[in-house]
């Protein structure tokens, strides 16, 4: 058997494992997605917004706060990390309205949204403390939906489904298809303990549990997937409340989706870095969650290099191949060079794209929204066969930022 | 509950197996099948080629006429041509197993019969034809040559179709590991593959185009 044969069959099996995992936790599950516990306890809440010249969007984002119906919410402390737009005048505005909302600012510009986070966290003494990003909007009654899971003593923390807020230009589309296969996967990992982040646009953590692992990680760029590990490496569990919800806006442009992918990319390798010695040990952090990153990553950039050398292979022959069809005055293209004798490979790849395909359906009938009701076809096809391949192009740039140290928010 | 619920993991690491290796033996058997098809066909060239050989015996007890002698080895290399390019669309399946390599192999044996042949023919029936034994290698690893190997096939299935009859065009992978081929093939003192063999005396080694080749043909 050729290498490369075996190589692309490892790859289908990988493929294919995932896959099945995915159906194996959604099938049995497929009632409980939406459930969330009852609020048997009003638990205190303060929710903190790190905001670093934001003024277009964060009035919106604590209007959205104040409609909550959470009857547990105490005070919405808004950061300003020393903005240099009107964010602090629009923030100071609202406040002067709102005696929930409080203003703080940070003595300098700390560079980072964990650093405000941290900041904001001080001024916080109720049981529970959320965090939204200054670009994001929870829906009403999120929080009411997610406030239970603390019942159980031993959850540290509780995230929820985060949604594009805006779908205009074609990038947006592909995120929000995006965002709801990530949420739902996140929710199918709850299941089994394996929740690796609790996303900025609505968390909630326990406040002892956040002041247990000192808060977030200020030395690192996806602060939010590292306080999720640093829960689960202490002991606590991370819920997912599918039915909270949170809309956010996502970049609308090319170079600001890189730049953010290159940050949370960068982020994730400082956080396995940070936990590699937990590596299959440590419970589920150990044992599923490290090894399902890295192996999700070796995987992604190996397979980038296999297609790289098959496509410049590619080329290197045809561009000879043409040139000497030329010389030779001979056709660069007969009918006999259709073949479509299928092979196992092609028998694996219909299996895994079917398999594929049924899961973004089920996540996208799941996940049917009222005020947006089709993704599109098209737009599906293009995040599933165009928009994942730039992944394993991501991390490969992120490795490459990485090892540079470039890092900043 | 939640115990159970990771049973998961290892659930699909099960499942992924059974059906892996159910692919694994569902592709297998899809080959197999293909050489099966391929070893009927070969069969059946088996029979052609006793056949053209018999008839260049009876060449010798001069009770056969040269015109039935090169219509039958014709026809007999037009059929292992048209079988050959059906086993190369199959052999692009074959991921699993070796089978196809061994009928690639088998083709090899019975087109250097052909050759053969064909040498005898052309010696003792000096008619208006020619044939065009083109050597090359399967296991190719010169990607600069593999481009030229396929223009080279390209070329020659054009002339084929130019001169039909004409012509008895007889394709060879030289690194197929055959005594009796390497014995003919060592004859020609040639250093680089692909190359080409016209009626046993011109050897191409330059790419050609097919008006080119025609000048060299009988």
């Amino acid at each position: 058997m050729e290498i490369l044969t075996i190589i692309y069959l490892t790859y289908s099996f990988i493929a294919l494992y995932f896959l099945f995992l995915f159906f194996l936790i959604y099938i049995p599950n497929r009632k409980e997605m939406f459930n969330f516990p009852n609020l048997t306890k009003e638990y205190s809440l303060s929710i903190v917004i790190p905001c670093h010249n934001e003024e277009e969007t964060i009035g919106g984002t604590i209007n959205s706060l104040l409609e909550l119906d959470y009857k547990g919410l105490k005070k919405i402390i808004v950061v300003d990390d020393c903005s240099t737009d009107n964010s602090y005048k629009v923030i100071e505005a609202i406040a002067k309205k709102h005696p929930k909302v409080m203003l703080v600012k940070t003595p300098k510009n700390t560079g980072k949204a964990s650093g405000a986070k941290n900041y904001g966290a001080k001024f916080v003494n109720t049981e529970l403390i959320g965090f939204v990003d200054a670009d994001s909007y929870p829906q009403k009654d999120s929080v009411n939906k997610m406030v239970g899971f603390f019942d159980d003593i031993k959850t540290g923390a509780v995230t929820s489904q985060v949604l594009v807020k805006r779908r205009e230009k074609f990038i947006e589309k592909l995120q929000a298809i995006e965002y709801k296969i990530i949420a739902f996967s996140r929710k199918l990992l709850g299941f089994i303990d394996a929740i690796y982040v609790t996303p900025g646009p609505l968390a909630i953590y326990r406040k002892e549990v956040f002041d247990k692992v000192g808060g977030f990680d200020e030395n690192n760029l996806t602060e939010d997937i590292e306080i999720t590990w640093h829960i689960v490496y202490s002991g606590y569990n991370v819920k997912m409340s599918l039915p909270a919800k949170a809309h956010t806006i996502s970049p609308d442009n090319l170079k600001d989706w890189f730049k953010q992918r290159i940050r949370w990319n960068v982020g994730g390798i400082q956080t396995i870095n940070k936990y590699k010695k937990t590596f299959l040990k440590k419970g589920m952090l150990g044992n599923f969650i490290l090894p399902f990153f890295l192996f999700s990553w070796f995987v992604g950039i190996f397979g980038i290099f296999i297609l790289t050398y098959r496509f410049l292979r590619r080329i290197f022959i045809n561009y000879f191949f043409t040139a000497y069809s030329i010389k030779a005055q001979t056709a660069l293209l007969t009918l006999r060079d259709i073949n479509l004798t299928p092979n196992v490979l092609v028998f694996f790849g219909i299996g895994i794209l079917i398999l594929s395909l049924s899961f973004t359906a089920i996540v996208l009938l799941h996940l049917r929204e009222t005020e947006f009701k089709k993704h599109g076809f098209l737009n599906i096809l293009s995040y599933m066969f165009v928009y994942l391949l730039a992944y394993p192009f991501l991390l490969i740039a992120s490795i490459y930022k990485f090892l540079r140290k470039k890092r900043s928010w | 509950m939640l115990g159970n619920q990771k049973n998961a993991i290892w659930e699909a690491l099960l499942l992924t197996i059974v059906v892996f290796i159910f692919g694994i033996f569902l592709g297998m058997a899809f080959e197999d099948s293909k050489f099966n098809e391929i070893n009927e066909y070969y069969s059946q060239s088996e029979l052609s080629l006793m056949d053209v050989i018999a008839l260049n015996n009876l060449l010798d007890l001069k009770s056969s006429d040269c015109n039935l002698l090169i219509k039958s080895n014709t026809e007999f290399a037009d059929k292992i041509y048209a079988e050959a390019t059906l086993l190369e669309k199959y052999e692009s399946s074959g991921k699993i197993t070796s089978t196809l390599k061994i009928a690639h192999k088998k083709y090899d044996l019975l087109r250097t019969f052909l050759w053969i042949n064909s040498i005898k023919i052309k010696d003792k029936c000096p008619k208006n034809y020619s044939f065009v034994v083109y050597l090359y290698e399967y296991e190719q690893k010169d990607l600069t040559q593999k481009a030229k190997q396929g223009v080279w096939s390209n070329v020659l299935f054009d002339l084929k179709q130019e001169e039909g009859n004409k012509i008895i065009l007889i394709p060879i992978a030289v690194d197929s590991n055959l005594t009796s081929l390497n014995s003919i093939v060592s004859k020609f003192n040639i250093s680089e593959f692909p190359v080409i063999i016209i009626n046993n005396k011109d050897v191409i080694t330059e790419l050609s185009t097919t008006n080119q080749l025609k000048k060299y043909l009988s």
